[in-house]
């Protein structure tokens, strides 16, 4: 194995995180390439939670963008705090300054609020991970903002002058395909589908999680999701349901999963009405039975 | 065109001959990708075969839709032991005409003319083909073509709904104050606030009803109409869309689903079980009794997909129009059979239809429908 790519999979495995090889191939490659890493994949399968880790991994500053419809420009990059501004203006009325002196006054990073974007690109020491988390909500426009700073990791404030990152970021987006991304983006990019883990990985995963919940009860749970994956159901359960339904059986003391104890955790499984009375409708005996239990 | 590394005489060129094998299989693999390429291959990722399809695999695919083929293409390329493999992707350029093997001037974006030319013809031919299908009529297409279609129309029509999207965003006149342009605007005027800007939210998206007909005289165009109601979902949030042939469903909060597919399968199959003929008249009843008074205000716009071929009572549907009519700020109807030359709207129901109707159109072909942007940017 390449001494790079098991470094990441043992750091990261200390970090809580199960990481696959191609995943920390990719990692590796992306720190060295300096190049943005574009994850896609279901909901759920623990996107967010790569760039968590790798700040952590790198002892780095993570900074989050949360994308959603109508993100602009002002509650991303940067915006002036106009009222400390205004105010300033009232306060230097009297004073002798000159206007020039003045202006230069206001528009000074004192008053300028550094919002996500802004604040990726000025890192001082170390390059941060800059998360910028359901890229496919936001609109267009800003989509082909990103690309320009994505490009030259510099962006322009006309009252105040260029910023040109001294360590450019290290990027990641995800995205969960509700909205097709322009190709130029896609080409900034890395790329790497994350897929559902298959079972021992995410046994592995529960346990990491929980240490003492009890082996026989996690492979159980795994076993009974991955066939409800199978399903097609609307909402599939991701990682994050399979912990959550691995920690409400652990802290209602079970030790195995029979079917009353099924039934009561059945809301930290399923998240929807239909898929709710649909698994019902079918039985959880049989749901059991195909998983072999 | 060398099909495998073995046909390289170093390392180099058999990576640079695995990004030019990737883009012959229409991959997007550019100058940059080639040089990262190469770049993996120095940090000594190619010294494990799998970790160097990972680093590839993560450099050369833009999307899910390409990882298959990456990985057919890598095991190919990498793995084909002495002889070219003989899987459908080698096939394919076999056929094609041996390409000038002048692999740098290719990577400057110099390729031999002759290419050049080939590559041309092929455009031209492909652009015709898209032309044409942009006019032909949904139910002639053939099967060969109406996947290529169903891309192309959902393209265009997303393109369409996003170009309408953006006109809704414009024309703020009333809000709240925004600062930054008001600092800005009022400069001039030595920073005294005389004129103020204001900012608002995107206005109210108004509604869109659609009712699709999709009965048996419809079926070769209900497939296509479908998929241009959820390309307009994508941009318009209010929309209330219905199915109908002699029952009215709603099929509104389907089209959000994921099973899409699978729910319209079970819904039509249920429709051509009561199917007699189309009852568009009791239809638009049911519409009117259940719906209307919720979905349809002054804002509103409705459109009827339907041929008009009716098998009910001409008067019910003259009389249930109307009442649409009233509650709608407008009422279209298209009819795909519009576009055939020397169609005279003389169906009984067509006929009954016709005078409550505001605007009457075709929608038989990709383009027809594209011409309809003019009235649902006033939606």
């Amino acid at each position: 194995m390449i001494k790079e790519v098991s470094g990441f999979i043992e750091s990261f495995d200390k970090l809580g995180y199960v990481v696959d090889e191609e995943l920390a191939t990719i990692l590796f490659l992306m720190t060295d390439l300096k190049k943005p890493l574009l994850l896609e994949g279901n909901p759920g399968v623990g996107k967010t939670e790569v760039a968590n880790i790798l700040a952590a991994h790198l002892g780095t500053e993570l900074i989050r963008l949360q994308c959603y419809e109508g993100l602009d420009v002002h509650s991303a990059v940067y915006e002036w705090n106009y009222q400390k501004q205004l105010l300033s203006i009232k306060i230097q009325e009297s004073n002798q300054k000159s206007d020039i002196e003045k202006e230069k006054h206001i528009f000074g990073k004192d008053f300028l609020m550094a919002r996500p974007l802004l604040k990726a690109i000025s890192g001082k020491t170390k390059s941060p991970v800059l998360l910028i988390d359901e890229i496919d909500r936001a609109d267009e426009e800003f989509e082909a903002f990103l690309l320009e700073l994505l490009s030259v990791y510099q962006i322009s404030i006309p009252e105040f002058g260029t910023i040109k990152a001294i360590h450019p970021p290290l990027v990641i987006l995800t995205s969960n395909r509700t909205r097709e991304l322009s190709d130029a983006l896609r080409r900034r990019c890395l790329y790497h589908w994350v897929n559902y883990p298959d079972f021992e990985k995410e046994v592995k995963i529960v346990h990491k999680h929980l240490p003492d919940i009890d082996q026989k009860l996690s492979e159980q749970l795994v076993s009974v999701i991955h066939v409800l994956r199978k399903k097609g159901l609307e909402k599939s359960p991701g990682i994050s349901e399979t912990l959550d339904w691995a920690l409400s059986l652990h802290a209602l003391g079970r030790k195995e999963l029979d079917e009353e104890s099924f039934r009561r955790s059945l809301g930290s499984v399923l998240k929807s009405y239909a898929d709710t009375e649909k698994i019902k409708a079918e039985g959880l005996a049989k749901l059991m039975e195909e998983s072999n239990l | 065109m060398p099909v495998s590394y073995r046909d390289h005489a170093n390392i180099t060129e058999a990576i640079l001959g695995f990004a030019e094998y990737a883009r012959s299989h229409d991959m997007n693999v550019g100058i940059r990708e080639a040089q990262e390429a190469l770049r993996v291959a120095s940090l000594g990722l190619i010294q494990d075969k799998k970790y160097f399809r990972y680093a590839l695999k993560s450099v050369f695919c833009t999307s899910a839709d390409n990882i298959v083929l990456f990985d057919d293409l890598f095991s190919n390329y990498w793995e084909t032991p002495y002889e070219y493999s003989q899987s459908s992707f080698d096939i394919k350029s076999k056929i094609n005409v041996q390409k000038p093997a002048v692999r740098s001037l290719v990577f400057i974006g110099k390729g031999g003319n002759k290419e050049a030319r080939e590559e041309d013809a092929s455009e031209v031919s492909g652009a015709n083909k898209i032309e044409k299908l942009r006019k032909t009529d949904f139910s002639k297409v053939t099967d060969i073509d109406s996947a290529f279609l169903e891309k192309l129309a959902i393209n265009l029509w997303q393109q369409m709904s996003r170009r309408l999207k953006k006109k809704l965003k414009n024309s703020t006149t009333k809000g709240i104050v925004d600062i930054r342009q008001t600092i800005r605007s009022n400069i001039g005027r030595g920073g005294t606030m005389l004129e103020l800007k204001l900012k608002n939210k995107k206005p109210d998206r108004n509604r869109l009803v659609i009712l699709l007909d999709v009965s048996g005289s419809m079926d070769k165009y209900s497939f296509y109409l479908l998929r241009f109601i959820l390309a307009l979902r994508a941009y318009f949030q209010n929309i209330e869309a219905f199915i109908f042939s002699t029952k009215l469903i709603r099929i509104t909060e389907y089209l959000k689903s994921k099973n899409l597919e699978k729910v319209l399968a079970h819904l039509s199959a249920g429709v051509d079980n009561w199917s007699s003929g189309t009852k568009i008249g009791a239809c638009l009843e049911s519409f009117n009794d259940m719906y209307a008074k919720r979905s349809l205000n002054g804002r509103s716009m409705t459109i009827i997909l339907s041929d008009g071929l009716d098998t009910g009572e001409p008067e019910l549907l003259s009389r249930e129009l109307s009442k649409i009519k009233r509650r709608t700020r407008k009422l279209i109807w298209l009819n795909p059979l519009k576009g055939m030359t020397g169609y005279q709207p003389l169906a009984q129901g067509m006929k009954a239809a016709l005078p409550e109707i505001d605007v009457f159109r075709s929608a038989h072909s990709l383009d027809s429908i594209l011409e309809l942007e003019k009235y649902l940017a006033h939606v």
